[in-house]
């Protein structure tokens, strides 16, 4: 990451921020409870991770 | 007996709270977390303020499209309002992107779904912050 000159992130490092920033805002919005709210995050997260590996497999075959 | 085909008026206290509901709404769209720090929600007000930023800086960085009213396309306009869903944060992220867009690699790509997540995120959260003020259970 090269902050003077801009983000340069590769595709994961992207996939991982942008599913743990919107997990994270998912959480606080639809739950109270801190309890909930860890929780919610953790698993908004891991979905995120295993959809996002999941297509990018799924679409493995078209990409040559 | 009582008319049945005439609405029932509001109560004058509805109708204010509904006003200020509106209040609420517009400004948190306006500065991301305003609209639930207004009614003492200060976690979600924080968090809101931070992934919005955080998306909003990320996007600028990764070099995004910030786009403009100078659309070529319905895409460039829909990309438009969904920028413009970050209110205040838009205006920031037109003066960080001094270098102007780069979508030739995968980061600037990334960067325009981090602009346009935000501002969608943040009309998602103004809206939750208006449903509450409203009285609707969040």
């Amino acid at each position: 990451m090269n902050a003077g000159m801009g983000f340069k992130l590769s595709h994961l490092q992207s996939m991982l921020l942008f599913a743990l920033l919107i997990s994270i805002a998912f959480g606080f919005l639809s739950r109270r409870r801190p309890i909930d709210r860890v929780k919610y995050i953790v698993w908004s997260l891991f979905l995120f991770l295993l959809i996002g590996v999941g297509i990018g497999w799924a679409m493995y075959p078209f990409s040559r | 007996m009582a008319d049945e085909t005439t609405a029932p008026v509001a109560p004058p206290q509805d109708s204010r709270r509904e006003a200020m509901a509106y209040v609420i709404g517009v400004a948190g769209w306006l500065v991301p977390g305003l609209g639930h720090a207004l009614m003492k929600m200060w976690g979600r007000a924080a968090m809101c303020f931070l992934t919005v930023g955080m998306l909003v800086i990320l996007g600028t960085g990764m070099r995004g499209n910030v786009f403009s009213t100078s659309g070529n396309d319905a895409f460039d306009s829909l990309g438009y309002l969904a920028d413009l869903g970050t209110g205040t944060f838009y205006l920031l992220a037109r003066s960080l992107e001094t270098n102007g867009a780069d979508v030739s690699h995968a980061g600037g790509d990334y960067g325009t779904r981090f602009l346009a997540t935000a501002g969608v995120l943040n009309l998602l959260a103004a809206l939750h912050a208006y449903e509450a003020a409203r009285g609707r259970k969040a």
